[in-house]
């Protein structure tokens, strides 16, 4: 009927543009879509490292109703009952690491851009906005930043030589001493006496040089003229936005982009770096790769080559299919119960029992997560190996057999390498799906905060039992925090970005991958 | 009496046991419902060219299958007869099937080299007996280049993809792949019709030159090539053995009249 | 374009063997009748019966050598499917035997008239009829050398022999005849001496027929049937 309607509206020319204008048009949505999401997290994922200009504001204070002055970042400007409402945070000597708030139009005196104001970023991920205005230590002077580098340069000095005297040192001492104790040598004997000895001169000496480090400090001035002072030793770093041309700005970004990637998360994921949450993620993504790609090949070779043509095989093969629909909290929610719990408990029942009842592996891991990440992409894996397989011809299997090889044979040198890059594809397809799913890892062993790296220099290196961090917990974390800071918004939208990148570039090095093979495997 | 030619001719029908290269003794087969074929009994001899013809279906690739025991790859194949090589009934369980393969090798209508090297390519099925010396294999290699003239086309490229070979090349790739392994027989399943006109030529060319080394059986549906390369025909029909004989016979004065009418084009 | 079959040159190294063949063997069997015919030649200068009949026993040889030639091009048709040049030779080939088994035929019939002692008295004419059959021994020398080296130049100049032993047929025919009005009680005998001098002109004939296939093979032109001078400008035309 409706046919009928277009058909008697419309001539045949005017049909046909008018099913490309249909078809086209959401095809720009889909596209829009894209675009707009990417957009959006390019957009807010790098004004994380680019520097804000600090501002110099007057307010009246709600609380005590005086008039204040503090020097403040302005995350966002908004109207609000046809009134602008701005949203800061600020320094003031009260808090000099800052404060949020919401500021009224009626409230506000005054929003100055300050020239020279600095933001002080300290090593723990705090920050203060102010004006450095002195710099105290061997000699006290007038801030200037060729004076801050020279005393800079001294407390590094002083740093690498406190942790010179540590490593070769001291380590050796306590070495030395745990030797001894293992000898049951004596409290009072002369070896372990001179030794105690050696070791207190040097603590001292590190006292020494560590009161000496605190004693070089800057005073930061703040918009009332408050004076804080800040131990250099705490200081990563010190941006003048109001002073950077728009190139120095850039500099600024790349350094924060440098520091982003190779950093810890500070003051509860909202500052700092997201380094463990991407090597989390590429080791979990890379486990799971090892883990799933021989279960699903294998499967699927037997299901395609070896499984009779009977009823059976057939739901199997519909049951696979559908594995891939089935939501995969309930795979974290397996995971826990089977891996976690059951195969966990039992491995350390009978290989860790000593140690029970602080459970090994009886508790969420790296290694239980990889392995419930391998069971989520299986049926993916096996699902494009078994199309690869389905499209080597068969006059190489035949050519194979007239060789005199036997199905194995065939299968290990001819098949195989022909349905490589369709086992590609659903590695490739595999390891997007396992970047990007969060949910069941949450249960399953990532955690938002976890001390060490599952890898490190100590024996056996790669920590299988460990918790770790993945960048998509990192996100859902931050999504919790951006109601209250607007910093930590920010830098999930940044993690949003890496992990979009991390993606992006397991996907590229997958299809470059697959299409060489392609290229050396093509047939004609 | 003078004699100006010379043509010799062995009575297929009557073969020593010297002379015989395989002998089929009423050979019947079928593939689930479907018979293929129909109590066929020949002896095929040695060191000559011998061809099947007749139409699709006929059962012809069938037959030479069953010479190397490809047809089992079907699980519903069902024969009864038996196929003697060099006096072996090759379906017996005793039979090695992987050296079988190796004696008896093989060569398909489309080309299909392994993808891998020529190198590999023709040391695939000595790798697969076991050998491993690399002295051993490259002259193996070389020699059956050789046998398949192609090795002055190849030599400076043994360890380029076979794939950049053109599509004659690789056909006389896949048959040195199979001179590889020294075989007595050599089945072909319409080599050539994948190939140009000229391409062709050159292979049957090369089928000429490698009797000498082994007897060598080709299924085709060119009828002109089974006329020039064969030494013996034989025509099929539904499964049947219809005429056997000297080529030189079969194709001037056909015995059979489904023969004659399936050679000189006539609907039959 | 030169049409120079060069037979050597298919791919099938077989194929270029029994076209060799095939072509040798014409040769053979032309140059088993030229021997013939200089047997014949021979065994008249000497009155030679025994040599005559040898000729007649060996006419039996050439007969099976047409045989087995077409047997062989019958062969080649079916099972190579020659064609253009080599379609033109086997097609030559088996034509010019054919005539080749004729001229043993009329050679035969002159040999008979040894072995029946119907040799003419006259030593003009018998010298005449050696003549001529010198000419004609010339003629097959130089139309299976033109067939060898498929030279069809060479062909022509064999060719325009024939008008002068046609010439010479029909003067000899002339005094023949009137040498038969004087003793026209042998008449029987006579006869036989005109069929074999009717013979030797015609064995002439047949070597036109060779050559005109020597033209064909060569250029593909069909060149039966017309006068010598069209045959030349058709020639011409081709070469230029």
């Amino acid at each position: 009927m409706i046919n009928d309607k277009i058909k008697s509206l419309l001539n045949p020319a005017q049909r046909q543009s008018f099913v490309i204008s249909v078809t086209a048009f959401f095809s720009t949505l889909l596209l829009l879509v894209l675009g707009s999401i990417l957009a959006l997290v390019i957009y807010r994922g790098t004004a994380y490292f680019w520097p804000e200009p600090i501002y110099s504001v007057a307010f009246v204070s709600q609380q005590d109703n005086r008039a204040t002055v503090v020097y403040a970042q302005i995350y966002s400007e908004f109207e609000e009952d046809g009134k602008q409402v701005r949203w800061l945070r600020y320094s003031h000597e009260d808090n000099p690491f800052g404060t949020q708030i919401l500021l009224d139009e009626k409230d506000t005196l005054s929003v100055i851009e300050s020239a020279n104001g600095a933001n002080i970023t300290l090593n723990d991920g705090l920050s203060v906005m102010g004006v450095p205005v002195r710099i105290n230590g061997s000699a006290s002077a007038a801030f200037s930043e060729q004076h801050y580098e020279v005393m800079r340069k001294k407390v590094d000095e002083i740093d690498a030589s406190i942790t010179d005297i540590r490593t070769r040192w001291l380590s050796e001492i306590h070495q030395k001493l745990a030797e001894l104790d293992q000898l049951n040598v004596a409290r009072d004997a002369p070896a372990r006496e001179k030794l105690n000895d050696a070791f207190h001169q040097w603590q001292s000496r590190i006292i020494a040089m560590e009161n000496e480090r605190d004693n070089f400090s800057i005073e930061v001035a703040m918009a009332d003229g408050a004076v804080v002072p800040i131990a250099l030793a705490r200081i990563q770093d010190i941006v003048f936005p109001g002073q950077l041309s728009f190139v120095g700005k850039i500099a600024v970004t790349f350094t924060k982009i440098g520091q982003f990637l190779s950093q810890s998360p500070k003051q509860a994921n909202t500052a700092g770096g997201v380094f463990p949450a991407l090597f989390g993620t590429v080791l979990m993504v890379f486990l799971m790769t090892i883990i799933v790609t021989p279960f699903g090949v294998l499967a699927a070779v037997y299901l395609s080559e070896y499984a009779p043509n009977t009823l059976l095989t057939g739901v199997i093969r519909v049951s696979v299919a559908n594995m891939a629909g089935v939501p995969s909290i309930v795979y974290g929610v397996f995971g826990l119960g089977f891996f976690v719990y059951t195969m966990g408990g039992n491995i350390d029942a009978l290989f860790f029992s000593d140690s029970l009842p602080a459970p090994t592996l009886g508790t969420p891991g790296l290694f239980w997560a990889s392995l419930t990440m391998a069971m989520l992409t299986l049926p993916v894996v096996i699902v494009a190996t078994e199309e690869g397989l389905r499209q080597v011809p068969t006059g190489l299997r035949a050519g194979s057999y007239a060789l005199g090889a036997t199905k194995a044979e065939t299968i290990i040198y001819t098949v195989l390498p022909i349905a490589s890059p369709g086992i590609m594809t659903g590695v490739i397809l595999a390891i997007a799906r396992a970047a990007g799913e969060v949910a069941p890892l949450m249960i399953v062993g990532a955690v938002k905060f976890a001390p060490n790296l599952p890898f490190d220099g100590e024996f056996p290196y790669l920590h299988l039992d460990r918790q770790f961090m993945h960048l998509g917990v990192l996100i859902y974390d931050g999504a919790f925090h951006s109601q209250t800071d607007a910093k930590g918004a920010s830098m999930m939208f940044a993690t949003c970005l890496l992990l979009l990148l991390v993606v992006l570039v397991l996907n590229v090095l997958a299809v470059l991958l697959r299409a060489r093979l392609r290229k050396r495997y093509l047939t004609n | 009496m003078l004699k100006l030619f010379e043509h010799e001719t062995l009575n297929v029908h009557n073969l020593s046991d010297e002379e015989t290269a395989i002998r089929v003794e009423d050979l019947s087969l079928s593939f689930g419902q479907k018979q293929v074929l129909q109590n066929i009994s020949l002896s095929i001899p040695k060191h000559r060219i011998t061809a099947f013809i007749g139409q699709s279906g006929c059962g012809k690739s069938t037959l030479i299958s069953s010479f190397n025991r490809m047809n089992e790859l079907a699980p519903d194949c069902r024969y009864s007869g038996k196929v003697f090589i060099n006096g072996r009934d090759i379906n017996s369980r005793k039979e090695n099937l992987s050296q079988l393969r190796a004696q008896v090798g093989m060569v398909f209508q489309k080309p299909n080299p392994f993808p891998m090297s020529i190198y590999d390519n023709v040391s695939y099925g000595l790798k697969l007996q076991g050998i491993r010396v690399r002295r051993f294999l490259d002259d193996a290699v070389e020699q059956a280049l050789k046998d398949a003239a192609l090795w002055s086309e190849v030599k400076d490229r043994l360890f380029e993809s076979a794939h950049v070979l053109s599509g004659g090349q690789q056909q006389r790739l896949v048959i040195a792949r199979a001179l590889a392994l020294k075989p007595d027989i050599l089945l072909l399943d319409e080599p050539t019709s994948a190939l140009d006109p000229l391409t062709t030529l050159f292979i049957e060319e090369l089928m000429a030159g490698l009797k000498k080394r082994c007897s060598i059986i080709i299924v085709t549906h060119n009828m002109q090539q089974a006329a020039r390369v064969s030494d013996y025909t034989a025509f099929l029909h539904q499964g049947k053995l219809i005429e056997y004989t000297d080529s030189d016979t079969l194709f001037t004065m056909p015995e059979y009249k489904q023969t004659e009418d399936y050679i000189t084009g006539r609907y039959g | 374009m030169s049409r120079q079959v060069a037979l050597n040159t298919h791919i099938s190294g077989k194929f270029n063997t029994e076209l060799e063949n095939l072509r040798n063997s014409v040769l053979t069997m032309g140059g088993e009748v030229e021997q013939q015919l200089v047997d014949t030649l021979n065994a008249i200068k000497s009155n030679n019966a025994g040599l005559a009949e040898k000729v007649i026993l060996n006419d039996l040889k050439v007969n099976a050598m047409e045989m087995q030639i077409d047997e062989e091009c019958l062969r080649i048709i079916a099972k190579r499917h020659p064609t253009a040049s080599d379609l033109r030779l086997v097609m030559m080939v088996s034509k010019a035997i054919t005539d080749i088994e004729r001229m043993g035929d009329e050679i035969e019939r002159i040999a008979r008239l040894v072995t029946k002692n119907k040799l003419p008295s006259s030593e003009i004419i018998k010298s005449s009829m050696l003549l001529i059959g010198e000419r004609v021994i010339q003629m097959m020398r130089g139309t299976f050398d033109a067939l060898a080296r498929q030279d069809e130049h060479a062909a022509l100049e064999v060719y325009d022999q024939d008008n002068r032993i046609d010439a010479e047929y029909k003067k000899l025919l002339k005094y023949t005849t009137s040498e038969m009005q004087k003793s026209t009680e042998d008449m029987q005998d006579w006869l036989e001496v005109l069929w074999a001098l009717r013979s030797l002109e015609r064995i002439g004939d047949r070597c036109k027929n060779i050559c005109e296939y020597v033209v064909y093979l060569a250029r593909g032109t069909d060149v039966r049937h017309s006068p010598l001078e069209n045959m030349q400008q058709k020639l011409n035309q081709l070469s230029s």
